[in-house]
């Protein structure tokens, strides 16, 4: 069962279209495979749509009335050009995307399978490939680990999230599972390993900071990471 | 069926709104489901004249640019009309269906600002519509061809200096609008009407 979810403070911010690309990706995502977040995400929606739509109506009478003429012209104009638009009427099945690594098979959640993704790169057991989304020192990856495979103990300088989609790994908390939304900073050390090889999502704001003495000549690992 | 009291003035239109007691929820629902099920415009023209104004209010919160707010509205409410069909009153009222259609242009819009990418990812991350894609793209190949000239050329006069100023003088649809004096998102509306007529009268061709 899916134990590690997105926060209520995060989930707002996502549904209010205020989050980096990268962090709304990945909270779709975890939406689409956590039925118990896409109920709540659908009623954050209604709420914040009530609170927009249907509670304003004070604001409304003290500020417009300025430009209302100018506005009603344009908006007259803009009504009748949208009304002579003919109407859409099909829908087209969604596209499912699979993903090769190592011997399986998966299916992508829609939003992280849209993404650029650019190719490769492998450090012992762990393999990288970055997203195309070009939001500066926020990087977001997918990343397979082989079956045995760990990532040297450290700590993070900004946030790591990483998004199980398919297999297990652990780390001091606890065992995870596909779904699983794991989101560290600064306060947290860890050092994930997996048993049976998994595959992640994963978003960091700041190269990893790696604790251990020989851990910490390996920073090429830190780098491949971010 | 509920009566919408419509009016062509708009002005008196938003009178009626401000005096209402109650959140006028339930109309605007019943005005969409109209809207979906007969393309109703006076039952559109309801809901634009409730929306419009508060996405504009919304368009310059988010971008602080009139021009933008107002493409903003655009964007969103031909959505409204265009996509109605695929509203389903089971799954919301009508105010969160048009909220989340203005979050997802409001996102794609403030990623092409602070990226420069026009990946349209909202309807990934946020699907509304799934996945039916308008296909404007492979439209472009065919622009060479005479036959599509003289489709042009008949098009109302309007259509066809936006259709000529966009893919024959490579101006932007903002120089455009400068030029035409008129505002980007008419510019915009009346590509869109013009590049779907042309695209009904050449597919009837093709058949």
């Amino acid at each position: 069962m899916i134990r590690y979810h997105p926060s209520k403070q995060l989930m707002h911010k996502h549904v209010a279209g205020e989050l980096p690309v990268g962090l709304s990706v990945a909270i779709a995502a975890h939406v689409e495979l956590c039925d118990k977040c896409r109920a709540e995400v659908e009623a954050i929606e209604a709420k914040q749509a009530d609170m927009f739509f249907t509670s304003e109506m004070h604001v409304d009478s003290d500020t417009k009335d300025v430009s209302l003429a100018e506005d009603d012209l344009l908006f007259d104009a803009m009504l009748s050009d949208i009304t002579s638009l003919e109407v859409e009427t099909e829908v087209v099945p969604n596209e499912v995307t699979m993903f090769d690594y190592q011997d399986r098979s998966v299916q992508l959640p829609r939003a992280i399978a849209a993404l650029k993704l650019g190719s490769f790169m492998n450090a012992g057991k762990v393999s990288r490939a970055r997203f195309e989304l070009d939001e500066g020192p926020m990087r977001s990856s997918l990343l397979h680990i082989k079956p045995g495979g760990e990532i040297p103990e450290h700590t993070h300088t900004g946030f790591e999230l990483t998004l199980l989609l398919d297999g297990t790994f652990e780390d001091e908390s606890g065992k995870y599972v596909p779904g699983d939304f794991i989101m560290l900073d600064g306060r947290h050390n860890h050092t994930p390993k997996t048993k049976d090889g998994c595959l992640c999502f994963t978003l960091v704001d700041n190269a990893l900071h790696f604790n251990k003495g020989l851990s910490k000549l390996l920073n090429p690992i830190g780098k491949l990471i971010y | 069926m509920v009566s919408l009291e419509q009016s062509r003035d708009c002005r008196t239109k938003k009178g009626i709104n401000q005096g209402m007691q109650e959140t006028p929820s339930e109309q605007l629902t019943q005005a969409l489901v109209n809207v979906a099920n007969n393309a109703d415009k006076k039952a559109y023209a309801y809901l634009f004249s409730y929306f419009a104004p508060k996405i504009k209010r919304f368009g310059i919160k988010q971008f602080g640019s009139e021009a933008m707010a107002m493409e903003l509205v655009q964007d969103t409410m031909t959505s409204v009309w265009r996509k109605a069909k695929l509203y389903h009153q089971d799954k919301g009222a009508a105010t969160t269906w048009v909220y989340t259609i203005m979050r997802n242009a409001s996102f794609d819009a403030l990623r092409k600002v602070k990226s420069n990418r026009e990946d349209n990812l909202s309807e990934e991350i946020w699907p509304l519509f799934h996945d039916e894609q308008v296909c404007e793209k492979s439209f472009k190949d065919h622009l060479q061809t005479n036959q599509l000239k003289e489709k042009i050329k008949n098009l109302p006069a309007a259509q066809r200096d936006v259709v000529v100023g966009v893919y024959f003088e490579d101006m932007t649809q903002e120089q455009l609008a400068q030029h035409l004096g008129i505002p980007v998102g008419t510019v915009k509306s009346r590509l869109r009407l013009a590049l779907k007529k042309l695209k009904v009268e050449l597919g009837e061709q093709h058949d």
